[in-house]
């Protein structure tokens, strides 16, 4: 009887197992109409910096903040015969101890023509990326800037109409594989496209890749329109089966910075300028990730005048308050400095936990010598759900970039259930 | 003068019966799957504790070199794209927007199998065969990568003699350390001619007890625009399927 039950389980272990391993294709049929997307809940708090320029310039009258933040990405795509219209809606509500507020927004919104394999027409709003840094892309003309404390986050695309053009010589056995051009047509006016620069001006830009000598190459440009002319060159190459580097370069011209002096007057001035980024990604053999970028950021602000913009509000005076507070989103933005590293190292999976990423993020002013530094905990394990635990501390001296922030740490839990 | 003979006889005899590796190997290619083609594949990679996380493949290949793969599922993965084109290979994220390049050695999904392993072009293309010997019912190719940007550098390959169809692969890094096994299994007939394991199962040292396994299925033989295989397309790869 005994092995006759023994016997019996196996065969329904066995069975089990065969199961396990079905593999049903036609549950995989392409379906005219997908939809898909993201619930993502974030729980947060920050310790704030009472010394901080930023903490004075928002006034707030406290030592930590906490803000829960529940996003809803939707995306949905329909095709028909060559054409295709994409959506990507994303809707937010905030709450904090200082403020409750929502917003919601089409990222993008195209429709897509492809009447051929090396050609696809793009007319709506939709977010290009350009460039091949990972932090910064010096080289990415039409786009909103990226934020390098979360480069992954979704960017808001521009209305634009754009085409595709493809031409694959692989087969040939020379050393040029691919050439792609895409021009872009981005119009400025009062109701389109306001944030992208001066308005009345139909904006023409265009990226020709190659791939080149197992070398991705992009010359990168955009005309004088709403901003400067800009032109640029980008490249990233595999040097082994571990090791990648990769590079951006960008000329701009007319360039508007506005400053405050140390006696609190405003001031603008145009000019060019010219920045760069220099990149690697590294495999060890213990799967550890490194990644490695430099950045010359040529139309951001120099060490003194950082200094300068924080001694004004340092003053106590409300006059010169107002006055930094008037020009405060262009030093506060996200690397306003001119010297940036970034390095992030991250571990796949260790002590043998599948799908566990844990990985330490610096973000730092080489000018001031202050910085990020985040530690990061990701784990994939759940199908469609990712949890990650991350903190950041930001450091550095008096009238430093990062020491002057508004949070000293911050310490995040997100959660994101893919439906 | 009878020495003599017999010596020339030998010279003439022995590269007849010498094994042609190359030749194995190139049949192996073929047999395993057509030239150009289309496919699903199923990755199954199973945890000590029995935990499963699935992801499915569309994939599309053409020539011995080039070959993209789309993710169907999980959602949290849906339409991440991976190209490669000979040693080159890139990983599209419709999230990050752009594609950037990987190396063979990473994993886009975790597990035991490498991008190396997900994106396999023709084994030819990759190795030399460095020696073949003969065993009871199978042959026994042993290949050396032809450059340092092949994941591996030397692979142990078992091939059934009556298919032309490997049953085992070890695979080895230059230090002579042993990374995987892949088990060939389940030989199936897809249909067109194409009649193939149907799944492939591995291990490694590095991960104890943990498993991976990718099933395969509607292979079909599929011819391709050039087009298809670059960067510009990934992001479209999904108007592909039929």
């Amino acid at each position: 009887m005994k092995r006759a039950l023994a016997g019996l389980a196996c065969l329904l272990a066995a069975t089990a197992w065969a199961e396990d391993f079905k593999f049903d294709a036609a549950e995989f049929d392409k379906q005219p109409f997908e939809f898909g997307g993201y619930l993502e809940l974030k729980t947060d708090r920050s310790w704030l910096r009472r010394d901080g320029s930023f903490y004075k310039l928002n006034g707030l009258a406290r030592d930590t903040l906490d803000r829960n933040t529940a996003t809803l990405k939707l995306n949905a795509k329909y095709t028909q015969g060559i054409a295709s219209l994409k959506l990507s809606a994303a809707a937010e509500q905030r709450r904090d101890q200082l403020i409750s507020e929502r917003s919601s927004r089409f990222d993008e919104a195209y429709v897509s023509f492809k009447p051929d394999p090396g050609l696809t027409v793009d007319i709506g709003k939709q977010a290009l990326k350009w460039g091949k840094g990972y932090a910064w892309n010096p080289v990415g003309f039409v786009e909103r800037m990226k934020d390098p404390n979360d480069v992954e986050l979704a960017r808001e695309g521009y209305t634009m109409l754009a085409a595709d053009f493809i031409r694959n010589f692989a087969d040939d056995g020379g050393d040029l594989k691919t050439v792609a051009f895409t021009p872009v047509l981005l119009p400025v006016g009062a109701q389109t496209n306001q944030d992208f620069g001066q308005p009345n001006h139909l904006n023409v830009a265009a990226k020709l890749y190659l791939l080149y000598r197992d070398t991705d190459i992009d010359f990168t440009w955009l005309g004088q329109g709403s901003r400067g002319s800009r032109f640029g060159i980008d490249f990233s190459r595999n040097l082994s089966s571990a090791l990648e580097i990769h590079g951006e370069w960008a000329r701009l011209q007319d360039v508007e910075q506005r400053r405050i002096d140390a006696a609190g007057n405003i001031s603008s001035e145009v000019g060019d300028a010219t920045s760069y980024l220099l990149g690697l990604r590294y495999l060890t053999e213990n799967d550890t990730t490194w990644i490695a970028e430099y950045y010359r950021n040529g139309s951001g602000y120099t060490e003194s005048q950082l200094t300068d913009f924080h001694r004004v509000v340092d003053s106590g005076n409300p006059a010169l308050l107002a006055r930094a507070r008037q020009i405060s989103p262009a030093y506060g933005r996200a690397n306003a400095g001119e010297r940036y590293l970034y390095l992030r190292a991250s571990q796949k999976e260790p002590f043998d936990i599948v799908y566990f990423t844990p990985s330490i993020t610096l973000i730092g002013n080489l000018a001031d010598r202050s910085y990020s530094l985040s530690p990061e905990l990701l784990y994939t394990g759940v199908t469609n759900l990712d949890l990650r635990l991350r903190a950041t501390w930001l450091h550095g001296g008096e009238h430093s970039e990062f020491g002057e922030k508004q949070n000293a740490r911050k310490l995040e839990l997100m959660a994101r259930y893919y439906f | 003068m009878k020495k003599l003979i017999a010596l020339l006889f030998c010279l003439l005899a022995f590269p007849a019966l010498a094994l042609d590796g190359a030749a194995i190997l190139k049949k192996v290619d073929r047999n395993l799957e057509p030239e150009s083609y289309e496919m699903l594949r199923k990755l199954i990679n199973i945890e000590p504790d029995g935990k499963k996380k699935e992801f499915v493949l569309y994939s599309v290949k053409k020539g011995r070199d080039k070959i993209v793969a789309l993710f169907l599922a999980p959602q949290s993965d849906k339409g991440r794209a991976t190209l490669r084109l000979g040693d080159n290979m890139w990983l599209y994220i419709p999230e990050v927007g752009k594609p950037m390049r990987i190396t063979s050695l990473q994993s886009v999904t975790g597990g035991v199998f490498n991008n190396a392993d997900i994106l396999r072009i023709d084994y030819t293309a990759e190795y030399d065969v460095e020696n073949a010997t003969e065993e009871k019912d199978r042959y026994l190719l042993t290949l050396k990568a032809k450059t340092g940007e092949v994941a591996y550098d030397k692979l142990k390959m078992w091939v059934d003699k009556k298919t032309t169809l490997p049953t085992d692969i070890e695979c080895y890094a230059a230090s002579g350390m042993l990374i995987k096994t892949l088990r060939f299994k389940d030989t199936k007939d897809f249909g067109g001619g194409i009649r193939r394991p149907a799944t492939i199962e591995t291990d490694s040292p590095l991960y104890k007890d943990y498993k991976s396994v990718m099933l395969y299925a509607n292979i079909k033989k599929r011819d391709f625009p050039d087009e298809v295989f670059s960067l510009n397309y990934l992001p479209r790869v999904e108007d592909l399927r039929k």
